[in-house]
């Protein structure tokens, strides 16, 4: 009505509202504008505070609840069991097995991807022209690609039947072209940590990329004339501002490791012999059931908070070194 | 003189090396698009080359009709705009009331923002499932909807917040005084001004819907009708792995709107993206 209105309008317009305020100082039970101002602000958060409320923060307390039943996730749950879930989770060897997984998976993949990062934002970081754009796209797409689809396309690429990496190690004469990385306990875990290596690369260039356009071209330039090479500027330079950015990096990427589960659900389900299961996939398997194994939402709950404590816990860790390193 | 040469010939090489290395890490994205193109034969018989010896179109068509891929695009594309829309809505509205207005009780709702980030969750899937199917809405895509807009919820809001705290406040009490209502404020003057934030959250809102996997699977387990892309890919697989061409086409259907997204606004997803490690 009075959005884009003319000057005309608006002075009617106005005349209106005072004409209305008027009106409302002499009411004594009417609002004042203030007030009215005050309703509208808490309109405009009632949708906020209740997806918080209903999807958010409700959730997290009836997964607490949840972890003491013996529960199929049928009906409600009416076998209260008090603390004995964690005790199973505690002494289930699968349990700590998908845990050994998981870490082996993180302190595998975070040290050799983050250094590929690195030293690929370093040269990402020239200009290349008209290319530059072009060049870092490359690096940049496998971000942007769904991960449980990078999940099937892996397991066709590995696949021993006539997948083309079985075929190019044929070529070296490994495997005789039906190589099974997947299917083998002992190599199916190294494959999902080099899928998971190539995965998210781009954006950790992308956070060192942002890291070293925020450092002074011109600590370069005076290095260059003090007769620094390439080497030194970067130990000497770049390293050590490049601290605070790699010390996020570094948090997100463990975080992240830690809780992987769609390629791992795609390409393998835990398998073969649990060689691949992670956290997530242990607890995806328990909470709808899968091989060998029924629904038990109580217990899946449980492993869930037990491994919510242990990454918080392991948060906190990094935390404080991480506040000691930045001193 | 040789220094300059040197050096440009030295860039050249390192530009070689780093197009050499960035055509291998997308090789598996082309491998599987001239995938989407081979016959069942060709991608089993020369399974590393990446041109089909004769272009197959036949499989976009099977993939689209005949495995119900058709349905799964615009199941995901109205599951990831409306969750995007909506999200971009709800946070702008409750960060630009929290970044701006003083009101009772302000610091009891930052602090529940605040306390979310800190509980360890645990399987909250379960009791978003049971609330979906408590609303009555596990056999539409508005289950799917409701349920992804936890995702991401405060830290947008808290985002929008402190894009807002950094506007002047004067620019919406004139509009006030101007006669325009607290909504008309908001959503002709104050939302226009927050756009660059309010790109970065809908983009980022839209990919993440778009490449969803863990909540829709959940959601449509007895739904077959409303799977998104990853959950059909993933289903499809499993029933017929041997059907690479069929699942290679899918995949790059699901490829294409995020790949186009990406080109469109790549300065503002590497600026978004960025924008987690300098704060």
């Amino acid at each position: 009505m009075n959005g884009d209105c003319c000057c005309f309008e608006r002075t009617i317009f106005e005349m209106q509202t005072r004409k209305d305020l008027l009106v409302m100082e002499r009411h004594p039970f009417s609002l004042t504008a203030k007030q009215k101002e005050t309703i509208n602000a808490y309109i405009f958060l009632v949708p906020m505070l209740l997806i918080l409320g209903m999807l958010i923060i409700y959730p997290i307390l009836a997964t607490y609840k949840y972890t003491l039943y013996n529960w199929t996730g049928l009906d409600e749950p009416d076998q209260y069991v008090g603390l004995k879930n964690f005790i199973i989770v505690a002494k289930d060897p699968y349990f700590w097995n998908a845990v050994k997984n998981s870490l082996i998976y993180t302190a595998v993949l975070v040290p050799i991807q983050l250094t590929l990062a690195l030293v690929l934002a370093v040269l990402l970081n020239n200009t290349y022209g008209r290319m530059t754009a072009g060049i870092r796209s490359l690096f940049f797409v496998p971000v942007v690609t769904t991960p449980a689809i990078i999940g099937a396309v892996f397991w066709m690429l590995l696949n021993p039947v006539n997948g083309p990496l079985s075929q190019v190690f044929g070529l070296f004469g490994i495997g005789n072209g039906n190589l099974d990385l997947l299917g083998n306990p002992s190599t199916a875990l190294w494959a999902i940590i080099g899928v998971g290596i190539w995965q998210t690369l781009g954006l950790n260039i992308i956070y060192f990329l942002a890291g070293l356009q925020s450092i002074p071209k011109g600590l370069y330039e005076a290095a260059t004339v003090d007769g620094a090479n390439g080497f030194q500027k970067f130990t000497q330079i770049t390293l050590p501002l490049l601290r605070p950015v790699t010390i996020i990096v570094l948090l997100l990427a463990i975080l992240g490791s830690l809780q992987v589960f769609d390629t791992v659900q795609v390409m393998t389900g835990g398998g073969p012999f649990f060689a691949t299961d992670v956290v997530q996939t242990y607890i995806f398997r328990f909470a709808f059931g899968g091989e060998h194994v029924k629904p038990a939402v109580g217990y899946a709950s449980a492993a869930a908070l037990f491994m919510g404590f242990l990454t918080m816990g392991l948060t906190i860790c990094q935390f404080f070194v991480a506040k000691r390193l930045r001193k | 003189m040789q220094m300059g040469k040197k050096k440009i010939s030295t860039a050249s090489t390192k530009m070689v090396f780093l197009i050499l290395l960035g055509c291998l890490n997308v090789y598996p994205v082309i491998w599987m698009i001239s995938g989407s193109f081979k016959s069942i034969e060709d991608l089993f018989g020369k399974g590393l080359s990446l041109l089909p010896s004769s272009w197959n179109f036949q499989n976009y068509v099977e993939a689209w009709v005949g495995a119900n891929f058709g349905r799964y695009f615009f199941n995901t594309l109205i599951v990831a705009t409306s969750v995007t829309v909506l999200m971009v809505l709800i946070t702008a509205m409750a960060g630009y009331v929290l970044g701006l207005y003083r009101i009772p009780g302000k610091k009891i709702i930052l602090g529940l923002l605040a306390l979310t980030m800190f509980l360890p969750g645990g399987l909250t899937i379960i009791p978003v499932f049971r609330l979906v199917h408590s609303l009555g809405l596990l056999d539409s895509l508005a289950g799917i909807i409701l349920a992804s807009l936890s995702g991401g919820l405060v830290m947008y809001t808290l985002l929008f917040m402190s894009y807002f705290g950094t506007l002047n406040k004067e620019l919406a009490e004139a509009a006030c005084i101007d006669g325009a209502g607290f909504w008309r404020t908001f959503y002709n003057i104050m939302l226009p001004s927050v756009k660059p934030m309010g790109v970065t959250v809908g983009l980022f809102t839209f990919l993440g819907n778009w490449n969803s996997f863990f909540l829709p699977l959940v959601l449509t387990v007895s739904r077959p009708e409303l799977r998104t892309l990853a959950v059909g890919v993933y289903s499809f697989f499993g029933e017929y792995d041997t059907q690479w061409n069929l699942i290679c086409a899918a995949s790059t259907i699901s490829l294409i709107p995020v790949i186009l997204l990406f080109l469109l606004l790549q300065r503002h997803f590497v600026e978004g993206m960025a924008g987690a490690v300098k704060g």
